[in-house]
Formats: structure tokens, sequence, C-alpha cells
């Protein structure tokens, strides 16, 4: 008994102080990092985006400070590559994209502060990247790992999920196109980037940034939807209202990307870019102490340095977005990502409104002839009676689900499928289409998506009326034609 | 028998009585239930329903903490001395702005709210809101020297000069209309008809014609557009000479005209009720904005004063200096005061084509052209005064007992004038506070007090999603005099104000998460501590004639023939005193074509004069309309026998409730 008692009392001890409430003070100013050997160029036959971010032997790191090469701890240890770190708004946990093996697929990993191996926190098949945090404690990421050769490609697209700590991940993103990237803004919604959606103006498909509730409902527009970026990455919420984020023309830049922000209150009319050309090329942007940006900087004139050729940690003031100061730099790797590790503000939640038992969802329009593109062609584009709704078909074509009729006010309400891309075609009376949007949006089960308009105008509020088709039973999709005809004000 | 015998059997037999006693009873129960009420489904009925209630041990009828919360402020030329007016604590005091201290204090009984002080004469009015007085003040010895009745609940006055001498205008904010007053003798001269429920007065720019902002919108038919008024008064002639509509507005609560210009500016919230709840991003409920009344031109022109993903909710008080170029105007959710550049403003009118000024308020990205600064202040910031030289700004941070000062140079606070200790021991006061608070709906876009002003009602109906859309569209209930009278919701689905104020609004309003546990508990202690509305009529007051005549009506079992009035079609068999409900559900044949159901709770009747409109749905303009036009079939009480006289009577009762 003595003995037992001799062996375990010290150990429960041990265990009581190790968790207490499991938190280790960290000293202020400390960081946690990516570090990639620079030397290193790409890993032999790299499988995935990750395995091109991340090649063999990068690695998640906290430095402490004083800030230098030889005082960091590993929080990777074990893995063969890792990178995108994030802290949890409790300042005491770090979760970043990992992979175990050359032959293993990149999952999400969590290492606590107090030391120990870090332990997977996903297990999807195809991989998990980008994570961040709701303010509940569930993951967010993005997956699967998207290809090397086509990270947007259809056919392996990636989508936003959600997972509790010990629960199964429930997707979030339902477009046609991929979903990247996502964040927690301070209001509780995920932004995440992805492609706007083709329309009949423009066949390309540029990187735009979006929102979802934590739960995938109210698909929102957010920037950069009409700027033809090819390529948006890590945007980043700052303390001032701005969203901060990594832009280049091209799709796959390389090191041609700069940083810009974009304020909140004015989406569409403020992107600037954030810092002078000298800075060199920006590879992660974080929020560092009020006032305070973490850049990763190659910076184009010697900052410090003569002739760096790779990333360092810089803090930017973010006043003048000029004064910048070198914080961390290892000159045998690429520095990036740097985030400081200490509490901030929990985001805001959401109850979700959504149910589970539901397939699906209403779409209620308030008048479809509400656009910025009042003509196409020559055509009137705002004379649409009629909706075709659109699903996506075989090889990725799009199929129309149902046509419906529109109020006089130009509303219409439908019950559609749920968790399914939808697509949109105004027609007018003579069946001709007006405005088309390809298969990109969804509603989840239970949800009722609204809109103002179709291809309404941006940051607009409502008029204050009821619209025509509430007063009526929504549309189902599958409703026999007969039915529809009947409901059709314009026949 | 020995006493472990005795024990058992006599628990046995007590058991086996009260399980009879209550199985009996409770068919006693049902039996005289139905019979009372003529109600099939009384499965949770209780005695309780009828039987034992008080409303003497109900929240709202016991003392309550009173705070030194400034309602009222008014500022010397000279920015030295500032006046601040203390309803619950029945005092105004005198505050030196340099060294953020009081220094006098003066008993007004009455709730004083209003101020307006006339610095040459030495004199500082005092509008008493629960004393229906206006109360004036010797400013030398600060003390009350006159008082004069007005009307009921003023809440704002306003000094004017007109060529028959000195005029003060008044705003009644319960009998909906403006008292006009002369200062020497001090007698109210006549009373003028104002929009619903004003709140603010100020004179106009050219310093004859009193502007008034009026908090609420007019009754509407239910899918008809509110709006609000800004009443313009003629003051030496006595008249009303405009009203100026502002629409889908309300809830202004301030009003400023502007040096050198011909505007009127009010804050206002811009409401969208008639589009139906499916979100609330990007101003889909409502937003907040400010009203340009330009009386050159004979235009309204509402801007918004919120952000794309930021908004300032429940815009309250505001100020204008005297150059006429910067408005302060608080946001009482949002605790900022947002600082508005006038004469970017003025640009942006002189520029703005027609279209671009009708749907100026809903481009929630034009704010940041004319919005110069947010400056955070603390809890619900209301009323706010400038001094003459415009240099300093005085913020009533209502629900902190605190006076911001603010130098507008900088546009930061230099320091505050500490009224009390704030009441963070008071669960009502804290519970106050988050009734007041934006920030816990999605990107602040309302708080309750938004559609609750006052725990009262707004006056409109919503379409909540959760019922299906266009289904189930609701008039606002009152929170005032809501404690024991649950269930609440009009279905009755809500059986306590912490199941209503929780998840379940949450989920279907705020959008965000439910209120932490403990500030639940505070919210609801502050919801019950909230009386029934005023009546024109004081309560217990004896009952005039009409009155009289109008209670018979109410608890009659026979009509004047003689004929019995079946028991389920008494007004007292639902309405039951002393809350005027039993907390049952009925079918009183008032289900619409959008209506889920026909089975509504049954309100309670208590201020039930100042809450139109009325019905679940809020069709019933006035209260003679639910029985003229919305009872056919005599299910909501028998009342096709009632002359017009009669149910005049009937209504007259009603109102003293």
């Amino acid at each position: 008994m003595n003995a037992l008692a001799c062996i375990f009392v010290p150990g429960l001890a041990a265990a009581l102080a190790g968790c207490g409430d499991g938190r280790r003070a960290v000293p202020a100013g400390t960081l946690v990092l990516t570090q990639i050997p620079w030397a290193s160029s790409a890993t032999h036959g790299p499988r995935d985006l990750l395995d091109v971010r991340y090649p063999a032997g990068s690695r998640v790191v906290l430095a402490r400070p004083p800030l230098g090469p030889d005082n960091v701890r590993v929080l990777s240890r074990g893995l063969l590559s890792a990178g995108s770190p994030i802290v949890s708004p409790d300042g005491q946990r770090i979760f970043f994209a990992g992979k175990a093996g050359s032959s293993s697929a990149w999952q999400i990993y969590e290492a606590h502060l107090n030391g120990g191996r870090p332990r997977p926190a996903t297990s999807m098949p195809d991989g998990a990247m980008d994570p961040a945090l709701l303010p509940d404690g569930d993951l967010v990421f993005s997956s699967p790992v998207p290809t090397a050769a086509d990270a947007w490609s259809s056919a392996h697209r990636s989508a936003i999920y959600a997972q509790s700590p010990r629960g199964t991940p429930r997707r979030l993103t339902f477009g046609t196109a991929g979903a990247t990237d996502p964040t927690v803004l301070a209001d509780g919604r995920i932004l995440f980037v992805s492609a706007q959606p083709a329309s009949m103006a423009s066949a390309a498909s540029p990187r735009a940034l979006f929102t979802v509730n934590n739960d995938g409902t109210e698909l929102t527009a957010y920037a950069g939807q009409h700027d033809g970026l090819g390529f948006i990455g890590r945007p980043r919420e700052l303390f001032d209202g701005y969203v901060a984020f990594l832009a280049s023309k091209t799709v796959s830049p390389g090191d041609s990307v700069w940083a810009e922000n974009v304020r909140a209150a004015r989406p569409f009319l403020s992107r600037e870019k954030m810092f002078p050309t000298a800075f060199g090329a920006c590879r992660s942007l974080e929020p560092g102490r009020p006032g305070e940006l973490l850049a990763a900087l190659k910076p184009n004139e010697p900052a410090g340095r003569v002739g760096q050729r790779h990333f360092a940690i810089f803090q930017i003031d973010r006043l003048s977005g000029m004064r910048r100061e070198l914080l961390f730099d290892d000159a045998e790797r690429d520095n990036l990502e740097a985030a400081l590790v200490a509490p901030r503000s929990r985001p805001m939640g959401h109850l979700s409104n959504a149910g589970p038992t539901r397939t699906t969802g209403l779409l209620l329009c308030l008048d479809v002839n509400r656009t910025t593109t009042p003509e196409i062609d020559g055509k009137n584009a705002t004379a649409a009676v009629r909706v075709r709704v659109l699903g996506v078909g075989d090889h990725e074509t799009s199929r129309a689900l149902a046509e419906i009729p529109v109020q006089a006010d130009g509303s219409f309400l439908a019950e559609v499928p749920a968790d399914v891309p939808l697509g949109f075609e105004t027609l007018d009376a003579r069946g001709q289409t007006l405005l088309r949007l390809p298969p990109s949006i969804w509603v989840r089960p239970g949800e009722t998506r609204s809109c103002p308009g179709c291809h309404a105008p941006h940051g607009r509020a409502l008029d204050n009326r009821r619209p025509l088709a509430v007063n009526e039973p929504p549309v189902r999709i599958g409703e026999p034609a007969k039915a529809l005809a009947q409901r059709d004000p314009a026949r | 028998m020995k006493a472990r015998t005795v024990i058992p059997v006599a628990a046995l037999v007590a058991v086996t009585t009260l399980g009879a006693l209550g199985v009996g009873g409770r068919f006693w129960v049902a039996n005289h239930l139905r019979r009372w009420s003529g109600k099939q489904d009384l499965a949770w009925a209780s005695c309780l329903h009828c039987h034992g209630v008080s409303t003497a041990r109900l929240a709202w009828a016991r003392e309550k903490p009173r705070h030194p919360a400034p309602a009222g402020l008014a500022l010397s030329f000279d920015g030295r001395r500032l006046y601040i007016a203390l309803d619950e604590m029945n005092e105004v005091v005198e505050a030196d702005t340099l060294s953020r201290r009081v220094i006098r204090s003066t008993r007004v009984p009455g709730g004083p709210t209003g101020l307006a002080l006339d610095a040459k004469a030495g004199r500082l009015f005092v509008t008493c809101r629960s004393g229906d007085r206006l109360a004036v003040l010797n400013l030398k010895s600060f003390t009350e020297t006159g008082s004069v009745s007005v009307g009921t609940a003023p809440v704002a006055v306003a000094c004017f000069t007109t060529r028959l001498g000195d005029r003060l205008v008044v705003a009644n904010s319960a009998s909906d209309d403006v008292s006009i007053v002369s200062v020497s003798p001090l007698q109210e001269l006549g009373r003028l008809g104002a929009g619903r429920e004003p709140f603010a007065v100020a004179p106009a720019p050219d310093g004859s014609h009193a502007l008034v902002a009026n908090r609420l919108a007019g009754i509407t038919r239910t899918d008809s557009v509110p709006a609000s008024e800004l009443t313009v008064v003629d003051v030496a002639a006595m008249r009303v000479v405009a009203r100026q509509p502002l629409v889908s507005a309300h809830l202004s609560e301030g009003v400023a005209s502007v040096p050198g210009r011909s505007w009127a500016l009010t804050p206002l919230v811009k409401v969208r009720n008639l589009v139906p709840i499916t979100q609330v991003a990007l101003g889909w409920v409502m937003s907040s904005g400010l009203a340009i009344s330009d009386f050159q031109h004979g235009t309204v022109t509402e801007l918004p004063l919120d952000e794309l993903n930021a908004c300032f909710a429940d815009p309250s008080g505001i100020a204008v200096d005297a150059a006429g170029r910067r408005a302060y105007i608080t946001s009482g959710g949002g605790n900022v005061v947002s600082v508005v550049d006038l004469d970017q403003v003025g640009h942006w009118l002189e520029h703005a084509t027609e279209a671009a000024r009708q749907q100026a308020i809903d481009d929630l990205q034009l704010s940041s052209d004319y919005v110069l600064a947010r400056i955070p202040t603390g809890p619900n910031p209301r009323q706010v005064v400038l001094s003459g030289n415009g240099r300093m700004l005085c913020v009533a941070e209502r629900l902190a007992d605190s006076v911001l000062v603010v130098d507008t140079t900088s546009l930061r606070p230099t320091g505050r004038i500490a009224l009390g200790d704030g009441g963070d021991w008071d669960p009502i006061r804290r519970g106050e506070r988050a009734f007041a608070r934006a920030s816990a709906t999605f990107q602040g876009q309302f708080s309750c007090r938004s559609c609750h002003p006052d725990g009262h009602v707004d006056g409109l109906t919503y379409d909540f999603d959760v019922d299906g859309v266009g289904r189930d569209i609701v008039d606002n209930r009152s929170l005032q005099g809501v404690a024991g009278t649950g269930p609440f919701k009009w279905n009755g689905k809500n059986p306590s104000l912490a199941v209503q104020c929780g998840p379940r609004f949450a989920r279907v309003l705020m959008r965000t998460e439910p209120f932490p546990k403990p500030e639940l508990a505070d919210l609801v202690a502050f919801i019950e501590s909230l009386p029934p509305s005023r009546t024109l009529h004081p309560r217990g007051a004896p009952l005039t004639p009409a009155q009289d005549r109008g209670q018979k009506i109410f608890f009659a079992t026979e009509t004047p023939d003689g004929k019995e009035i079946p028991r389920a079609h008494q007004c007292s068999t639902c309405h039951r005193p002393p809350l005027y409900t039993t907390r049952l559900s009925f079918d009183v044949a008032t289900r619409g074509p959008r209506d889920n159901t026909g089975t509504f709770d049954t309100p309670h009747l208590l201020g039930i004069g100042a809450s139109a409109p009325y019905l679940h749905d809020g069709r019933a303009a006035t209260l003679e309309e639910i029985w003229t036009l919305y009872n056919p079939e005599d299910r909501h009480g028998m009342t096709s026998y009632m002359t017009k006289h009669q149910l005049n009577d009937l209504i007259e009762f009603l109102k003293t409730l």
C-alpha cells in the first residue's frame, strides 16, 4: 500500500500540477511560426498543394524572447513537415497542418504549450489544411488538400469543414468552386477564399472572399468579387476593422504576392496595398500587438542584412504601414506565418437555424429584377417573369431543375434541395435568359436563404415592403408543371 | 400500538387520501375550469391561473433600487456648469465641468427628465415625466420656484422668444401632444397634437418654430409602410404648420437644427418590419440613420449612420455646434458617439440626384463619407450637449450613472462626472444594461430596446422566419407589466421569460449566441421590474361615469335586455383581474389567412390603452376596431349587442387599466 502510494501520489500530484487549469504562461512576445529549410527545394514528386508549400523538413516552432534561431522549440516534433500554425483564443494550444510520413495525408495537428508530441485532430482521407477555430472550440479546416497541378479543379476541390474536438467533420460549403483559407471573424462568421462564379459578363473565375456562418448558412460575398485577382490567400482580420490578405494577379504567383487590406465598412471601394514596394514579397500577415502587424517579408532591399534571399518575420507599425523592424530571422530557412502566442478576444458565437433532419431549404428572393446590370446585350434585364433553377449535371454542366414563376413585384419563394450547388437564370416573357448565375450557392437543410435580388448591388439594405411571394406557400422543386403554371401570374 | 406501526399506517392513509383527492380534485378542477371558461383543452391549467393572483407580489410592484442615472442635460454657454436631471432620484444637480464634481443638488419631485436653460433670466425649466408637470428652478438659489401642469409624461422642453413673449414647448410623450407654455405668467396656453410619442423638442433654424421628434411611427395597417413624423409648430400662433413624414423610420429621441443652414436633423431607426426576418445582416431588420429635413428645398433625406459590417444601434441624442459644421449623435446601443461632418453631408446632398437621395439610407457604404469618428462611451449614451464654443461635449452615460466629457478638437474623452457607483451590485441595473446593449446581436445591429423602447412597444408587426416565411405575422407586445403573465409569445409557447429571452431569442433574432446565464437572469429581473404602461387615467383614481359604465359592461353576465352572455364570451372570463388574463390560450375567431393557428395566448390588459395596434397581428388600429371590425362571431366577447356609446364606455374603462 505504502509503495503504491509512493508511486501514485507523486504521479497524481504531478498530473494535477500539470493540469491545474491546464495553462502555462509564455513570455510576452512569444511567437509561433513556420520554418521551411531554405536550401531544400521542392520535395521529390510533390503530390499536393501542401507538399509544395511545405516541403519535407518544414516545421512549426515556438520562438521565445529573446527571439532568435537558437531559442526555438519544435512543436511539430515527429512529423515529416508542417505549417499554417494558428493559436487558440486562450493562447494555450497551437493547431497546424502536418504530415506524418511521405505517404500519409496532411492532417490538422494540435500541440499544447505544455509540451508533448502533437496529436492529430483530424483524420480526413484526402487530407486537411488551413486550420481555424470557432468560438466554441470547434476546428474549421478545408479538405481535401488539392493537387499541386490544379488546386481549384472541380474534380478535387476543397470544401470548408467544422469538427468538434471529439466529433465527426461537418461539411459547411457546397459550391462548385474550391473553398480554402478559412478564418473566423470577430462577428463569428467564417471568412474564406473561393472563386467568383463565372457570369454571362465574365467567363473567368477570379478569386474572391466570401463568408458563411458556422453552420454553412448565409453564404455572402465579402470582397474582391469584381477585382479579377488570380490569387487570394491567408485572409486575416486585423484589430481595426480591416481584413488583410495576400493577393496576386496570377493564379500561381510564386513570390509575386503582395499584401492588401480591405476595410470591412467599404469592401468594394477601399482595397489597397499595405506596404511599399521596397518591402518585397509578402508570404504571411497576422495581427500582432495592438497597432502592429507581423509579416513574413523578403525585402527587395537590405533590411539590416545584405543580400537577403529568404523570408524573415518583421513587425510593422500598422498606422504608418512604413516602419518595419526585423523580429525573427533564421538565415537557413524561410520564416513564415508568425503569430503572437497570447490570449485574444473570443469571437461571437452563433446558434444554428439549420435543421439537420431536413433535406430541403427555402430560397426567398425579394426582387429578381433588382440588379446592377439592368441591360445586357441591349436587352432589358429587369423584365424577368420566371426563374430557372439550375443544378449540377453530368460532367459539371448546369442542369435545369425547374422553372418557377416570379411575382409581380419580382419576388419568389422556393423550396430547394439542400447542400447542393444551385444556380439561377432569370427569364423574360419569351423565355429568353436575362441574367445567369451558374450553380455556385447553396442552402443548408432548414435554412431560409434570402437575397435582395439577382446580381443585386453590394452593400445595400432593402426596401421595407412585404414580398408578394410570401403570401403563398413556397414553390417546391419537382412540383408538377401544371401546378406551377397555375401559380404563374405572368401566364 | 407502537409508534413504528402507527407512522407507516398513517402515512399510507395520508398518501391514499391525498392521491384520491389529487385524482378527484383534478377532475373537479378540470370540470370547474371547463364550465367556467368554456374551453375544452385545459391540460396544464391549474387553480393558480385564476385564484391567488396578486399584483402586490409581482416584481414591478415592489420597491426597486434607484440610481442617479442622467436623463437630461443642459450646459451653460461657457461650458462651466452642467445641469443634470436624475429622474429616478427626483433630483436635479449642478456640476462643475472643470473639477468634474457635483456642486449642488435640489429635489424636484415627479421624475425630472428634460431640461432647458434660460441663462439670461437665471432659470432652468424641468419636465417631470411621472409628475406631469413643468418645474422652474432658480439658478441662484437652486430651488424650485414654480410649476405648471402639462400633458402626460412630459420628457423634453425648449425655450422660444416670440413676438407675444417667452414661450416653452413641452413634448408630452404619453398624451401624444405638445404643451405651449407662457413663461410669464407661468401657464399652459394650449396643447397641440403631435405624432406618436413626441420625445424631443428643438428650435427650428428661424427660431420661431419648434421641431418635435416623435418616437413611434403612426398606426398603420399590417402591410403598410410605417412612418413617424417631424412635427413643426408655429409657437406664437400655436398651431402645427407641418407634419413631415419620416418614411419607414421611428424611434427618434433627438432633434436639432443646424445654424447657417435650413436643416433639421433627426436621428432615427430605419425599420424594415415588412421584410421576413430571414437574416439580420445588411440592415435586414433595421439600421440606424439620420434624417435631414431641408426646409429651403422642402426635402427630407435619410442618411445611414451604420456601416456595412458594423452597426451603431439606437441613435438617441444629437447636438450640433454653433458653426453648423458638426453633429454629434449618441448610439445608445452601440455605446459610441458618431461625429458627422455636416459640410460633407452638404456636399453630398448638393451633388446627389433625387434617386440617390431617396435610396441613400440603404447604402451601407455611404457613412464613411461623412462620419468622422466614433467616440467610445460608457453604457447607454443618450442625451448630449455642447458648450457654446463647441469645444466641449457632454454625454449622459445613462446606465453608468455618469457624464462623459469630450474634447471635440481631439475627439477624445477628457474625463467623467461621476453621479453614482454605476449600480453593478443591482441585478435590475445589470439587466437593463443587457437590455440596452446591442453587442449581443450580430454585428451590433440592434438591442432589446430597439423594439421595446423603455420596455414598451414600437407599435409594429414582424414576420419571424421560425414560423414560416410569411406566416404568423405578429404584433410587438409590451414588456411593461409582463411579470406574472406567462406563458409568453402570442402562441404561448414560451413558459417563462428566461426561455423567451434565452436560446430561442438568440436563434430567431440575435443570430448570435444566447445571453450567458447570469446575464439572462439579470435581464429577466429587469423585465419583471417594469411596471405596466402609464395610462392617461391615473391608476386608482375614481372612475368617471363613462368608465364606471364601461366597467359594468366588462364584468356583465347578461345583456341590458336580460339575455345571458355565455361564460366563455364574457370579457372577465379570459381577462380576469387583477392581471386581466387567465394566462390560458383561446380561439376567439381572430385567425387570419396567414396564421398557422387560431389559438392565441390571452394578453394581459394592464396599460392596454398605450399599446396600439391590437390583436395578435396588429390588424386592429384601435381598441374600437377589435370589436367593430374583427369580432363578427361575438367570440371575442359578446359585443354585437352594444350601442356605440356602450362600446365607447367599455373602451374608456379599458384605458384605465
